[in-house]
C-alpha cells in the first residue's frame, strides 16, 4: 500500500476511533503535534490509539508508554506502521 | 446538636467475613490478595485481585436464602450490614420505623453478572432471573425489603468515593432531622465488566499492588462490604460506641474524567474541609488511612495533597495493599478499619513498600504499632474527580 | 429551597424556543430527545460524551452562564450512561476481553454527568450522584435542601437525567414495562393495560436560600418504599397535613393498570378545588420523570399557563400558587414534592 493511502486510512481510523466530530481527513495535518496543542489529544486518546493500532494493522504495543513516542504526529504513525503492520 | 456516632460495624473482605476475622488480620498484617477463584474472567488466574473467599452459594445458605435471582452484590452486602445491625443491637420496631434511614453505595450493583446482562440486553423473549438487579439500586432496594426498612433510603454512586458519600449522606440526614438512626455503608463484587474497564485504562498491577512505593505500577481490584450504623449521641445510652463520626467533606477535583490534578485539589480541599468540620487542626490526626491505590498518579498526587495539609504527615496505610481497591465499598470498608484502629489504639501496616517516591520521600507504617489515638482520618478519590474524606474521633 | 433558572431538555419542545402546547408523540412508544446543537461545549469534549452526559452538560450550560458562583452539583441518575454502557459490554464480548478502549468505560458511570459538568466549569465544590432508580432525583432534592441548610449562602446546580438506549429499552420491554398497544398520545391513558411508554430527559436547576427572584419554592418532600396503595394515601394525608392543600396535583400516573390504584387512592384525598394534571404522554417513563415534571411545575407556576392536554379534566380557573407533584413509575417507589410561589 502506497504511503499516501496508509496515511489516508489512518486519518479516517482516528477519526472514527477518537470521535472526532466534523474533522475531515483535509483537518488532520500530517507533521501536526497529536497531542497537547496541536489536536488536543489526551492520555485516554493514547490509550485508543494503542486499541487502534492492534485492532486495524495486528500492531501490539505492550507498554502504553511507549505509545506517545510513537504517536507524536500522522507521519510517526504511518512509518511505525509500514514498519511494523501484520494485517 | 449532638453529634453522630458509630454504634454498630460489619464487613466482609479478602481478610474475613466478619469484623474480628477482619480485625486480627489487619494486627497480623495479612495480605488477601490472589488469584480469582469465583469471577468469571479471562483475567481471573493471570492477574491479582482482593477475592472475598466464599462463593455465592455458601453466601446464601448463611441466610437460607433459596431466591436464586440475588446477585452476589447483595449477598455481600447483607452479609455485612447484618451485623452492623446486630451488634447495634437495633430492634425490628427500630429498623421498620420511619426514622430509620438506609444509604447504600456501589458502582457494579447487578453487573457483575456481565454475561447474563449481555444476553438479556440483547434478548427477544427469555429473560434471566437478574432482569431487574442489574442497577446500583438493587442491592439497596433487596436489603430494605430482608430487614423492612421504611425510612429515607438511598443509593450513592461516586466511583471509587461512594461508600464515603453514603456515610456523609447518613450524617446529614440525622442531622437535619431525617432520620434518628442511618444505616450506611457500601459493597461491590468483583465483575467481568470492572476488570476490563480499569484493565482498558492500563491501571491494573500485574503482581501485588505496591502503594506509595517508587516502583508502584497499577491497582488490584477487590470486593468487599462495609456497614456502620450511625446514631445520635443522645439516644445510644448504654450502647457500646466505637466512635464519634466529626468531620467530612465531599470536594472535587475538576481536572480530568480519569486523573487527578498535579497538586492534589481535590483532595486537598476534601480534607480540610473534614478538618474544618471537625474543628481540628492537621495535628491532631493520629493516623490517615489512604486512598492509596497503587498507581502511579493516585499514590503521587495523594502524598502532596497530604503534604500540603499537614505539617508533618503522620502515620499513614493503604488498605488496599491488603484487600484490593474494592470501589463502591471500598470507602466504607476501610472507614470500618480506621474505627478499629481509633477504638483499639492500633497503626496497622501498608504492605508492599519498599522505596518511597522520589518526589515526596513519604513512606507508609510498615509494621503493626500499638499508639494512642484521638482522630484518624479516612481517604477516598474517585474517578471523575470525586473526593471524600471522612474524620472519626475517640467516642 | 427556592428554585431559580432552570432548563430541560427533553423530547418536546422544551429547550430554547419552549412550546409546552405542541405535543410530540411517541414513535413506537418511545418519546426520544430533542437534542439541541450543543453551542457551549467544545467538540473536543463533546465527542467523547455519552448521551445522558451530554443532554446533561447541555441543560446546566446556559444555567452556569447566568449563575457564575456554583458551590456544587447534586445529580439523580438511576441509569448514567446506558448506551456506553452496552458499547463497553459488547467489546468485552466481540474482543473476548482483549485490548479495549476505555471512552466507553468511563463514560457509562452515573456520576460521569456531574463530573462533566465539574470539569467543564471547572467547580471544586461539592459533588455527587444518587443513583436510587424511582428516587434518585428526589434523593438530590433531599440532599441540595440539606446542603442549604447548611451552607446558606451557598448556590448548587440540582439536575435528573436518565436516557433510553437499545439495552435499557429492552431491559424494560422484557420486564413487561412497555405497552403493547401503540400510543400517539394522550390516548396512554385510556388503555387500561400495563406498561407505559419509554421517554428520556434532563433538566437542571439552580437552587438556593434567595426568594428574591425565585421562580418556586420547594417546601416539602417525601419519599416512600411500598407496595401498598392504602399507605402511600395514608403518608400523602399526613403530607397534606403538614403542607396543606394545594392549586394543581401533577401526578406521574403512566397509563400502567398495575400503577393505576396508587394515583386513584390518592386523589380521594384532594380538594375538589385542586386541578389535576398528569404529565407522562409529554414525557414517557423513565427513573427521573420528578425532574421534567418539577420543571414543568416551575414553568407553570411563572407563566401561569397550563396547556390543556395536562389536564385530566376541566381546566384551572384560578391563579396557580402551589404544584403538588406525585410520582410513581412502578408502583414500589413513590415521592411527593410541594412547590409553593
Amino acid at each position: 500500500m502506497e504511503r499516501e493511502e496508509v496515511k489516508t486510512e489512518l486519518k479516517l481510523h482516528i477519526i472514527k476511533y477518537l470521535n472526532l466530530l466534523e474533522k475531515t481527513t483535509a483537518d488532520i495535518i500530517d507533521d501536526q503535534p497529536l497531542f497537547g496543542d496541536g489536536l488536543g489529544l489526551d492520555s485516554i486518546d493514547s490509550i485508543e490509539l494503542v486499541v487502534l493500532l492492534e485492532r486495524e494493522y495486528g500492531i501490539k504495543i505492550n507498554d502504553p508508554k511507549d505509545g506517545r513516542k510513537i504517536f507524536t504526529s500522522i507521519d510517526t504513525i504511518v512509518d511505525y506502521i509500514i514498519e511494523n503492520r501484520t494485517k | 446538636m449532638s453529634r453522630v456516632v458509630v454504634t454498630g460495624l460489619g464487613v466482609i473482605s479478602a481478610l474475613g467475613n466478619s469484623v474480628a476475622s477482619n480485625h486480627d488480620a489487619l494486627v497480623l498484617g495479612s495480605c488477601g490478595i490472589s488469584s480469582a477463584d469465583f469471577v468469571k474472567s479471562k483475567y481471573s488466574g493471570t492477574l491479582f485481585f482482593g477475592e472475598v473467599k466464599i462463593e455465592n452459594e455458601k453466601l446464601k445458605n448463611i441466610f437460607r436464602i433459596s431466591d436464586t435471582a440475588v446477585t452476589r452484590t447483595s449477598l455481600l452486602a447483607l452479609h455485612a450490614a447484618s451485623e452492623a445491625i446486630a451488634e447495634s443491637k437495633l430492634s425490628e420496631s427500630q429498623l421498620s420505623s420511619y426514622n430509620t434511614a438506609f444509604v447504600c453505595a456501589s458502582t457494579v450493583g447487578g453487573m457483575c453478572h456481565t454475561d447474563e446482562l449481555y444476553t438479556d440486553a440483547k434478548s427477544e423473549s427469555i429473560a434471566s432471573v437478574y432482569l431487574s438487579s442489574y442497577d446500583c439500586a438493587s442491592m439497596t432496594l433487596f436489603l430494605r425489603e430482608w430487614f423492612g426498612i421504611k425510612g429515607v433510603i438511598n443509593t450513592i454512586n461516586t466511583a471509587c468515593s461512594s461508600s464515603a458519600n453514603a456515610i456523609m449522606y447518613g450524617a446529614q440526614l440525622i442531622k437535619n432531622g431525617f432520620a434518628k438512626r442511618a444505616i450506611v455503608g457500601g459493597v461491590d463484587s468483583l465483575a467481568k465488566f470492572t476488570i476490563n474497564g480499569f484493565n482498558s485504562l492500563g491501571i491494573l498491577a500485574p503482581q501485588n499492588c505496591r502503594p506509595f512505593d517508587k516502583d508502584r505500577n497499577g491497582l488490584n481490584l477487590g470486593e468487599g462490604a462495609g456497614f456502620m450504623v450511625l446514631e445520635c449521641e443522645e439516644d445510644v445510652k448504654d450502647k457500646k460506641v466505637y466512635a464519634s463520626l466529626s468531620g467530612y467533606c465531599n470536594a472535587n477535583d475538576a481536572f480530568h474524567p480519569s486523573s487527578l490534578s498535579e497538586n492534589g485539589e481535590g483532595p486537598f480541599r476534601a480534607m480540610s474541609g473534614a478538618l474544618a468540620k471537625a474543628k481540628l487542626s492537621s495535628s491532631q490526626i493520629g493516623f490517615i488511612s489512604t486512598h492509596g491505590t497503587g498507581t502511579e498518579n493516585n499514590d503521587e498526587v495523594e502524598s502532596r495533597a497530604m503534604m500540603r495539609i499537614f505539617e508533618k504527615v503522620p502515620p499513614f496505610a493503604s488498605a488496599k495493599s491488603k484487600i484490593g481497591h474494592t470501589l463502591g465499598a471500598s470507602a466504607a470498608v476501610e472507614a470500618v478499619f480506621s474505627i478499629l484502629a481509633l477504638y483499639h489504639g492500633e497503626l496497622y501496616p501498608s504492605l508492599n513498600f519498599n522505596i518511597a517516591i522520589e518526589n515526596t520521600g513519604l513512606k507508609p507504617q510498615t509494621i503493626f504499632e500499638n499508639a494512642s489515638l484521638s482522630h484518624v482520618m479516612s481517604n477516598s478519590f474517585g474517578f471523575g474527580g470525586n473526593c471524600a474524606s471522612l474524620i472519626f474521633s475517640k467516642a | 429551597m427556592y428554585i431559580h433558572q432552570s432548563s430541560c431538555i427533553s423530547p418536546q419542545h422544551t429547550f430554547g424556543t419552549i412550546d409546552l402546547d405542541t405535543l410530540v408523540a411517541p414513535e413506537n412508544n418511545i418519546l426520544k430527545l430533542r437534542e439541541p446543537k450543543y453551542e457551549g461545549i467544545p467538540l473536543n469534549i463533546l465527542r467523547r460524551m455519552g448521551k445522558a452526559v451530554r443532554i446533561g452538560v447541555g441543560a446546566a450550560l446556559p444555567l452556569i452562564n447566568i449563575e457564575k458562583k456554583l458551590d456544587g452539583i447534586i445529580i439523580g441518575s438511576a441509569n448514567g450512561g446506558m448506551e456506553d454502557c452496552i458499547k463497553f459490554l459488547n467489546q468485552i464480548i466481540e474482543y473476548d476481553e482483549g485490548r479495549l478502549t476505555p471512552t466507553n468505560f468511563v463514560q457509562s458511570t452515573p456520576n460521569a454527568i456531574a463530573a462533566q459538568i465539574g470539569l467543564t466549569t471547572a467547580n471544586t465544590g461539592y459533588n455527587i450522584t444518587h443513583v436510587h432508580r424511582g428516587l434518585a432525583f428526589e434523593n438530590a432534592i433531599l440532599d441540595a435542601m440539606m446542603m442549604l441548610a447548611e451552607n446558606v449562602f451557598s448556590n448548587y446546580i440540582l439536575g435528573g437525567v436518565d436516557e433510553v438506549s437499545n439495552y435499557n429499552y429492552n431491559l424494560e420491554r422484557l420486564g413487561n414495562w412497555h405497552k403493547k398497544e401503540k400510543v400517539t398520545g394522550t390516548d396512554l391513558y385510556d388503555m387500561h393495560s400495563n406498561g407505559s411508554i419509554a421517554g428520556e430527559g434532563s433538566a437542571m436547576f439552580i437552587v438556593n436560600n434567595e426568594n428574591n427572584g425565585a421562580s418556586a419554592k420547594v417546601n416539602a418532600i417525601k419519599m416512600l418504599h411500598t407496595k401498598d396503595p392504602a399507605e402511600v394515601a395514608a403518608q400523602l394525608n399526613l403530607f397534606i397535613e403538614e403542607n396543606g392543600q394545594h392549586n394543581v396535583w401533577l401526578a406521574g400516573e403512566n397509563g400502567d393498570l398495575r400503577v393505576q390504584p396508587f394515583y386513584d387512592a390518592c386523589e380521594l384525598l384532594l380538594s375538589e378545588n385542586t386541578s389535576r394534571l398528569h404529565f407522562k404522554h409529554f414525557t414517557g417513563e423513565h427513573p427521573s420523570t420528578t425532574a421534567l415534571a418539577l420543571w414543568l411545575a416551575c414553568r407553570f407556576l411563572e407563566t401561569q399557563k397550563i396547556p390543556a392536554h395536562f389536564f385530566k379534566s376541566g381546566f384551572h380557573k384560578e391563579s396557580i400558587e402551589s404544584v403538588l407533584i406525585y410520582n410513581s413509575g412502578k408502583g414500589d417507589q413513590h415521592s411527593f414534592v410541594s412547590l409553593r410561589t
